[in-house]
């Protein structure tokens, strides 16, 4: 198919992306568009450097590919290349979304007809609080084709679709949003979830009209799975992700396989194998199949997440996490499903141990440094075992060389949050959480 | 009909650098495209990535007519060209600027591992109608981005810095270097009055929602019923600002190719909220003047968001604001944000002690907060004419340690 130079490595990747948009706002139709866009990212090693060009030419590949590889150094033995060496060879073709299952089937009436459903059953024009409404629905559709200087032959598809309704109130003078969103790999998955978003809504309307300002300081904390998955992406699955780690002594120092890391209840694994999770892959970015990789075990530190150049410097396995956002992006060291597991303590008694502490009911967004954080949406008070009044909560931080040995109780419930986008170095994926209702012994809550 | 077109072309050349070595060359080149035709009551289109015949994109926008996406304003007119390049780059002059940075770090601070990128970015944007409106706005520019650790450190990452220019000038980059990282092994101790010097815009983001025309208007504004009033401090005024001197990789015109006079419309001025901003529809809609705000939405109709907010320095430098006092420099504050009433908190990992110009010494952790009425009001000290620690304006306002 292309004529791959001597002595390089070199792969190709080509994208098909098709998306569509609808939105209403306070009954405006604010978006409605489709669009699809074509590219490919070509890229030669030597062994030193990696030359990489993007494309949306795809009748150019085969030049672009000579012309990258007249500027890197021919090398006789790119072969035996410590990271040339991992990059694994498939050839394969995985289509899930074919035929009846392809969301491009899915006609402009069918999407309108779901949002108009959606804001039928979820705006009530009589709650005065409402100033401000929204309903949407989106979907993406990609077909990659991947093909190295190997061998590698590999051809597969991804899609995603999603609905929602977004409110901004004004309650007591002070402007607040949230919503309902939900994501599913099939359109089929999206009706019927109204009586979801008008929970969320009144309870949106409950915090706003009863939610007090939280006093600053450390709390013992319980965390709805929701955001149990939240904070493992954040707290530790940004610590496993071993790009940043390939020459460094004190991080390697830190973070050595084997090291206890966190109380026994914690056991943490990240798998892209997990389809139909947002955060499903067959093969990553190299065309690496992809594995589950457990990442702590009982507390304690049991891998990490590579692709193939971080594998290589630090002489471990790949696992398929060499993710791109796009065709105009070079892979990197990503999540894809991440996971905590649950345990055996039903999530109603974590609460009840709690004597004064915070209940994180949701979480907007994190971030994954040494000190991760959490912004929560909508929290609560805990006293004496129950749930009190609702907490406005700025942010939620921890150390993760201290946070993960302060976890005593994991909850025996299991949810996934599928609508975690992940963003790392500029680029934006799709990923998904997991975990159960955990209590933390001390979280600082500002 | 009528027909306009947008079209944005980015090329791109990257160096990007791993643990103190080349790690790729990387080259991008992107034609957007995006056919509008109007009938006068809606707008038909169409966006395409790459090559694509006018002919063909016209009528594939033509086709999206049936959409009906309401538009029924008048088109601009008027020709203008700004070329902000002032040099052009060849690829072995990229590379040798990164090696010569690179070796530079590499020779004068041994203790850190250095990562980023050197990235040459050149655009070319244009827009055109069949009412003769002829606009085009190029620029380019060298940005080279440096995160770097400590050899000692835990962290994955300690900090960061970045310098864009159109002409690059090494001199620049390795006093910035040199202060970033001479003065992180030093310890340093939070002051006592915690005053933030940071780059202008950082904490405008609440502005973007609150100076909505249209959140003004529904009551979703913090400063909705305040338009008119002395809100923040007499030395606070902001502006939407893409003249000349303040364009950097801004186009003069917005996404309806609206030109605004001396390419600037102030929002607040002096402390008074003078007015919210406003794309054609939402002005139509809710009665305001329109402010030239349209994002050009190159896959459907413009919208109201095209804002590129800049606080009007003062006349005294950051130093001379200062008079004698220490700032606290937030390096990352991962994790924090506005709240609904506006306060903001966040949790700052790695900040330096500064006297104005130079860094004194590396800070512990903490956590920081403030109102935005207050750190744009009472406690607003300004923004200095000069550029001491960073590529751009500095804020200096007063904040608050949180626990």
């Amino acid at each position: 198919m292309f004529s791959f130079p001597e002595g390089l490595y070199s792969d190709i990747r080509i994208e098909h992306t098709y998306n569509a948009n609808y939105s209403v706002e306070n009954g405006e139709i604010k978006q409605n568009s489709e669009t699809s866009v074509a590219g490919a990212m070509i890229r030669v090693y030597d062994g030193k450097l990696w030359y990489t060009s993007v494309t949306n030419d795809l009748e150019s590949i085969q030049s672009e590919l000579d012309a990258l590889a007249e500027i890197a150094e021919k090398n006789a033995a790119i072969a035996d290349d410590p990271t040339v060496k991992l990059y694994e060879v498939h050839k394969d073709k995985v289509l899930h979304f074919e035929g009846g299952k392809d969301i491009r089937r899915v006609t402009r009436e069918e999407r309108e007809k779901l949002v108009q459903g959606y804001i039928s059953a979820c705006i009530d024009d009589s709650i005065e609080e409402i100033k401000k409404w929204s309903a949407g629905y989106s979907h993406d559709h990609t077909v990659k084709e991947f093909y190295s200087s190997k061998g590698a032959e590999i051809v597969q598809d991804y899609q995603q679709c999603a609905v929602w309704v977004w409110y901004e109130f004004v309650i007591n003078d002070i402007p607040l949003s949230g919503g309902g969103q939900f994501q599913s790999m099939f359109f089929e998955d999206l009706p019927g979830h109204e009586s979801k978003i008008l929970e969320k809504r009144d309870r949106y309307l409950d915090f706003g009209r009863n939610a007090v300002d939280v006093t600053p300081g450390d709390y013992i904390c319980v965390l709805a799975p929701s955001v149990t998955g939240m904070f493992t992406h954040e707290c530790f699955g940004h610590k496993s992700e071993a790009d940043y780690m390939l020459n460094d002594k004190a991080l390697r120092d830190e973070w050595v396989i084997g090291k206890k890391v966190g109380s026994d209840l914690v056991s943490i694994f990240d798998s892209g194998d997990m389809f139909p999770h947002r955060g499903y892959i067959a093969y990553d970015d190299e065309g690496t199949a992809v594995r589950e990789t457990w990442l702590i075990k009982d507390g304690v530190l049991s891998g990490r997440l590579h692709d193939a150049h971080s594998a290589a410097a630090l002489g471990e396995e790949v696992t398929g996490n060499a993710r791109a956002q796009d065709f105009g992006c070079s892979p990197m060291v990503r999540m894809t499903n991440t996971c905590m597991q649950a345990g055996e303590t039903p999530p109603e008694k974590l609460i009840a141990s709690v004597k004064d502490g915070v209940y994180v009911y949701n979480v907007q967004f994190g971030t994954g440094f040494s000190t991760f954080t959490m912004a929560p949406g909508i929290s609560y008070r805990i006293r004496e075992g129950k749930l009190a009044e609702p907490l406005r909560v700025n942010v939620i931080s921890g150390s993760v060389f201290q946070t993960l040995f302060d976890i005593d109780g994991v909850g025996n419930d299991f949810e996934f949050c599928e609508n975690t986008t992940c963003g790392k170095g500029g680029q934006w994926l799709p990923v998904s959480s997991a975990g159960p209702t955990i209590r933390v012994r001390s979280l600082n809550v500002n | 009909m009528q027909k306009e077109k947008i079209t944005s072309i980015i090329n791109l050349r990257k160096i990007v650098i791993e643990e103190n070595k080349l790690m790729s060359f990387d080259k991008k080149s992107f034609r957007n495209s995006s056919f509008r035709v109007y009938d006068g009551e809606f707008a038909g289109v169409q966006y395409y990535l790459g090559n694509i015949g006018d002919d063909e994109g016209y009528k594939q926008a033509e086709e999206n007519l049936a959409l009906k996406r309401p538009y029924r304003f008048s088109l601009e007119t008027g020709s203008r060209h700004r070329d902000k390049t002032e040099q052009e780059y060849s690829d072995k002059e990229l590379m040798d600027i990164t090696r010569e940075a690179l070796e530079y770090l590499q020779r004068h601070f041994p203790d850190f591992r250095i990562g980023g990128s050197v990235t040459c970015r050149k655009t070319a944007e244009a827009m055109e109608n069949s009412l003769g409106l002829d606009h085009s706005n190029t620029d380019c520019a060298i940005d080279i981005s440096i995160d770097y650790k400590h050899k000692d450190s835990k962290d994955v990452f300690d900090g960061w810095f970045s310098l864009g220019q159109r002409t690059f000038d090494m001199k620049k980059f390795t006093d910035m270097a040199d202060n970033y990282l001479s003065a992180y092994t030093v310890q340093a101790q939070l002051p006592e009055e915690l005053i933030i010097q940071q780059q202008y815009y950082t904490y405008l983001g609440k502005f973007y929602h609150c100076l909505n025309a249209e959140n003004i208007a529904l009551g979703t504004s913090l400063l909705t019923g305040r338009v008119g009033e002395k809100v923040f401090s007499d030395d606070l005024t902001l502006a939407h600002d893409v003249s000349d001197e303040a364009a950097w990789f801004t186009t003069f015109y917005d996404g309806e190719g609206v030109v605004l006079p001396e390419d600037r419309f102030v929002y607040i001025e002096n402390g008074v909220v003078k007015s919210g901003f406003a794309d054609k529809h939402t002005a139509d809609k809710y009665g305001v003047p329109h402010t030239g705000s349209a994002g050009a939405n190159m896959t459907d109709i413009p919208f109201n968001g095209n804002v590129n907010f800049k606080i009007k320095p003062s006349d005294k430098t950051v130093k001379e604001l200062l008079g004698g006092r220490l700032t606290v420099v937030p390096i990352l504050a991962a994790g924090g944000d506005f709240n609904d009433k506006g306060e903001y908190v966040t949790p700052v990992q790695k900040a330096f002690l500064c006297d104005g110009e130079r860094f004194v010494g590396s800070l512990p952790e903490f956590t920081m907060k403030g109102s935005m009425f207050d750190f744009f009001g009472k406690d607003f000290i300004g923004v200095g004419s000069d550029k001491p620690v960073f590529n751009d304006y500095q804020m200096l306002a007063g904040m608050q340690y949180s626990k």
